[in-house]
């Protein structure tokens, strides 16, 4: 407990000191060499500090290759696009329709129709005179608003409604619209639903 | 170099200064160590038994899990390194460590602080931050505690005598800095009203792991080691120039590790980990190589001593940095992510690393600051082996079930539920492992109890004495 | 160095390089980072969790479930993919050689051998694998050439990974799906099996109920604790609790009694149900299967 019997400091102080000499030349060189490969490996693997490569994507080139160029999700896209600039605005986006406007198309037999040709018919010539949806007919005129639209971007429009809010019917295609439109002709008549149902499907 | 002649202060005087503020930290820190440590063991039973603990929360593995981890970095890792560098920077500047009752008050905040901070943690208030668990409240304790322990330190540097610093000087200066700034920048974003939102969030946390369980634990780790090991070896350090090229190499490569390579960020971020992981290669080799030189052809007989700690956690160090920058190698974290592996390198580089150092400096300070041999000499060498081979049979089950357990999880005809099998045969020897590291902590803790108890009864009979002997009036010290 | 100064200003010019790097560059990266948008529909990403289910963030990280549940899905590659969905009139076997005199166009000579190897044994069963690998021009110059003489072909963008083999998600995690979790829980040890699409595989709020009180009643060899304590048992009043759990008889409380989830349970299941990282982004492109056709 009594520190005062022991002699107070030896001198020297047994602080340990450290030899004076700089580090050898090998680790520097080892390190100039493993920055050199890591650099090589910061340059090939970092992305260049680009937001969207992840691993195990190296570069946004990389990235850009392996992005899906066309497929089914593709379709529905590009028809939801259309539909909501085109038709949504009397059909609604929900594909209900609005009283007085236009029928529904959610759940509407025109829509699920097996075979597409009278579907087809209805955007390509356009409606005069009553139709019947879902038990209810509908008396008034729809111009024909697909016309105008490319044969994939009506095929596409009509896929997303035959595919939305539960409706689960078949593809159209491209091919589809080309050859109703080539059967319509140059100058299209806008039938009745009654017109419509002697066509085949 | 050369010890200033003409301003004689007794060493001892100086250990004397340091003896309230080291017990305050030491006692507290080898008290968490043993907490930890069974907190750890309850955690690991879950495994064992996976509804131990079904109706008990408190001891659920993910709270015991984190609070035993806390305990063991922030429990006992940093208020022991901090005693320790109390002690070498008042016997460094050969001068009483200045402002002793700050370090103190700090401790007995830091101590707080971690209590507030396990209890939250057990009650389900954590962060939900690796290593940043502790709720703000203890948080804002404990890095005002740091604060404190830092201004004492760094007013004890700047009384010293001999102008000309020491390796040492650089290493645990730097680590003071460095836990003050991260821990501020990690709390400051995090543990605040308005954190960043999604993934920064992550990105910071792997940050701050990192700065702690790697640069930190080599700042302080080394900056002790290479204070201890020149000292008892007799022998200068080999050499400073060695040590500053060591020192440099690490604070700017290894502060960029942390981002681990699977990690749902932008590809630079672990690459740029990946990098520095590569290039922290060399600091650990270079600060490995110069204590080896340093102690080679050293006489020194150990037998479980200071000497046998620091030089196991030297090894340490050399061997669990090496795997824990394995690890941000993109073709080996394949195997290595997501699991035990990286609990594994943790463990060994606080335990079996820091751990073992930090025991030995206290073994080493204890007796000198106490002025006392320690009560039981025995058991504080029993200790070491308890360590030594505790810490190796907790970490290399974990790390080879890991490999193990990588190996299946990588391959996906291998059901998960096999993967998960394959890492419990080698949880059960791990524990085992563990249960001796606690033994030898338990060494540590009685050690430490004793000497403050007697401390203690001794001051009350100094009083005693000044009370009945009222003439003799010089001698009550300390 | 003979003063602390300089100590001083290494280690803060160290620091702060680390900082600017790591912790300021993601900041200003991707803590700005908005919602962003699903490849091709355009929905937003990520989708806003319900109350109850942003509640369960918080239950998942007071209880530490990260400490054994990942949250990220790694991937390992990716590939493009092109495949023939309708020989049109062409039998297999001519529309073998077909593809095989297509080699010699300079775009496929270096897959060649792939592609040929690929249709060696290919009896005419659809879909058929033609090509999968890197180059996406070999994928639109196939589709080109076989769409012209009839022949429908699918091309995809398909990810590749361990985790994504075993159904724990189709592409790697990213940024983005963490945009509304704070905190972000990735979690780094697979003790349990990832849980970033949790929501898809187990998207049934009554079994994640279950699973979470009494695991091993629906998952056999399940090593995770019960979580009984989010768990109420009381005795059955003159009628049982509408949310009663319904469990084997194994793990069935005494009679008379039944097991009621608190608050905090029914958030964490929401918050597991809500767990759906798994829509195309740019940084995540691949192609979903479409139930379209």
């Amino acid at each position: 407990m009594s520190d005062e019997t022991k002699p107070c400091c030896s001198s020297g102080n047994g602080e340990p000191t450290a030899t004076r000499s700089t580090a050898p030349m090998w680790i520097i060189v080892v390190t100039l060499v493993l920055l050199f490969t890591g650099g090589l490996f910061l340059d090939s693997h970092s992305g260049w500090f680009d937001k969207n490569v992840y691993a195990p994507y190296q570069s946004s080139a990389q990235l850009e290759s392996f992005q899906p160029k066309s497929g089914a999700q593709a379709v529905l896209a590009r028809g939801k696009g259309i539909y909501e600039s085109v038709c949504g605005i009397c059909h609604g986006s929900d594909g209900l329709g609005k009283p007085g406007q236009a029928p529904p198309l959610a759940g509407s037999e025109w829509v699920m129709a097996k075979g597409v040709k009278r579907l087809l018919h209805i955007p390509l010539a356009g409606v005069a005179g009553v139709i019947q949806v879902g038990g209810k007919d509908w008396n008034m005129n729809m111009a024909a608003m697909g016309a105008a639209l490319s044969d994939d971007d009506l095929a596409a429009v009509l896929t997303y409604v035959r595919s939305s809010w539960g409706n689960k019917a078949g593809v159209v295609t491209g091919d589809d619209v080309k050859s109703v439109r080539a059967e319509i002709g140059k100058s299209p008549q806008p039938m009745s639903g009654d017109q419509m149902m002697k066509m085949p499907e | 170099m050369n010890p200033t002649e003409n301003k004689t202060i007794c060493s001892s005087e100086i250990d004397v200064s340091c003896r309230v503020p080291l017990l305050a930290l030491f006692g507290g820190a080898a008290l968490w160590l043993v907490l930890g440590l069974a907190l750890g063991i309850a955690a690991m039973l879950s495994f064992h038994k996976p509804d131990m603990f079904a109706d008990c929360p408190v001891l659920n593995y993910g709270h015991a899990q984190a609070a035993a981890n806390d305990l063991l970095l922030y429990g006992f890792v940093i208020p022991a390194a901090l005693g320790v560098i109390l002690w070498i920077f008042a016997r460094l500047s050969q001068s009483p460590l200045a402002l002793p009752i700050v370090p103190v008050v700090a401790a007995n905040l830091w101590h707080v602080g971690v209590l507030v901070g396990t209890i939250s943690i057990l009650l389900g208030y954590s962060t939900g931050h690796p290593w940043l668990e502790y709720p703000r409240g203890a948080s804002v304790l404990l890095f005002a505690a740091f604060m404190l322990v830092a201004v004492s330190a760094v007013a004890t540097m700047g009384f010293r005598l001999n102008r000309e610093l020491y390796p040492s000087h650089w290493f645990l200066f730097a680590a003071l800095l460095w836990f003050v700034w991260s821990y501020g920048t990690a709390n400051l974003f995090l543990v605040c009203n308005h954190p960043p939102r999604g993934v920064v969030q992550a990105v910071i946390d792997w940050w701050l792991t990192n700065n702690f369980l790697f640069v930190w634990l080599a700042l302080a780790g080394v900056g002790i080691a290479f204070y201890f090991l020149p000292k008892i070896a007799g022998k200068p350090l080999a050499s400073s120039g060695y040590a500053l090229f060591g020192f440099f190499t690490l604070v700017f490569f290894g502060a960029w590790v942390g981002i681990p390579s699977g990690a749902p960020v932008p590809a630079w971020l672990p690459t740029v980990s990946a990098f520095a992981a590569l290039l922290s290669i060399i600091p650990v080799f270079a600060l490995g190589i110069i204590a080896r030189k340093t102690v080679w052809g050293a006489n020194v007989t150990c037998f479980g001593g200071p000497f046998c700690f620091i030089r196991f956690g030297m090894l340490s160090f050399v061997a669990a940095n090496l795997l824990y920058l394995g690890e941000f190698c993109p073709r080996a974290s394949r195997v290595l992510d997501f699991t035990w592996f990286n609990v594994g390198v943790t463990q060994w580089q606080l335990l079996g690393f820091a751990g073992m150092i930090l025991c030995g400096a206290i073994y080493e300070i204890l007796p000198r600051v106490m002025n006392k041999e320690l009560p039981f000499t025995k058991l504080a060498k029993l200790n070491f082996f308890l360590f030594a081979g505790g810490t190796l049979l907790f970490v290399i089950p974990l790390l080879i079930g890991g490999v193990e357990q990588g190996m299946k999880l990588r391959d996906a005809a291998v059901p998960f539920a096999d993967a998960s099998a394959v890492a419990l045969k080698f949880l059960r020897i791990s524990t085992t492992g563990q249960l001796l590291v606690l033994l030898g902590a338990l060494c540590l803790l009685l050690n430490i109890l004793v000497m403050t108890i007697q401390w203690k009864l001794g001051l009350v009979k100094c009083v005693i004495a000044a009370v009945t002997a009222p003439l003799k009036t010089s001698e009550v010290k300390s | 160095m003979k003063n602390g100064f300089t100590v001083f200003v290494a280690a803060f010019v160290a620091f702060g390089a680390s900082w600017l790097g790591l912790v300021y560059g993601p900041l200003k990266q991707l803590g700005v980072a908005k919602e962003t948008t699903v490849l091709q529909l355009g929905d937003k990403w990520p989708v806003q969790r319900t109350g109850a289910a942003t509640l369960g963030l918080q239950v998942y990280r007071g209880n530490g479930c990260a400490a054994c549940h990942t949250e990220q899905v790694h991937q390992t590659g990716a590939a493009n993919v092109i495949s023939i969905t309708d020989l049109g009139s062409h039998k297999s076997s001519d529309l073998k050689d077909f593809i095989t005199s297509l080699m010699v166009v300079p775009e496929l000579m270096n897959c060649s051998n792939a592609i040929t190897g690929n249709l060696a044994g290919w009896n005419g069963e659809l879909p058929k694998v033609l090509y999968c690998g890197a180059q996406d021009t070999v994928v639109s110059l196939l589709g080109d050439k076989l769409k012209a003489v009839g022949v429908k072909t699918e091309p995809r963008v398909i990810t590749t990974g361990t985790d994504i083999a075993r159904g724990w998600g189709t592409r790697q995690s990213v940024a983005a799906d963490y945009l509304y979790d704070s905190p972000v829980q990735l979690g780094n040890l697979r003790a349990g099996p990832d849980l970033a699409t949790i929501g898809v595989r187990a998207p049934d709020l009554n079994w994640q109920l279950q699973h979470l009180y009494a695991p091993r009643s629906v998952v056999k060899d399940s090593t995770m604790p019960a979580f009984r304590y989010l768990f109420t048992v009381q005795k059955i009043g003159t009628l049982s609790a509408p949310d009663a759990l319904v469990l084997p008889k194994a793990f069935e409380p005494a009679d008379g009694y039944e097991v009621v989830p608190t608050p905090a349970a029914k958030e964490l299941a929401a918050y597991l149900v809500s767990l759906k990282n798994n829509a195309p982004l740019y940084e995540a492109p691949f192609t979903p299967i479409t139930a379209a056709k």
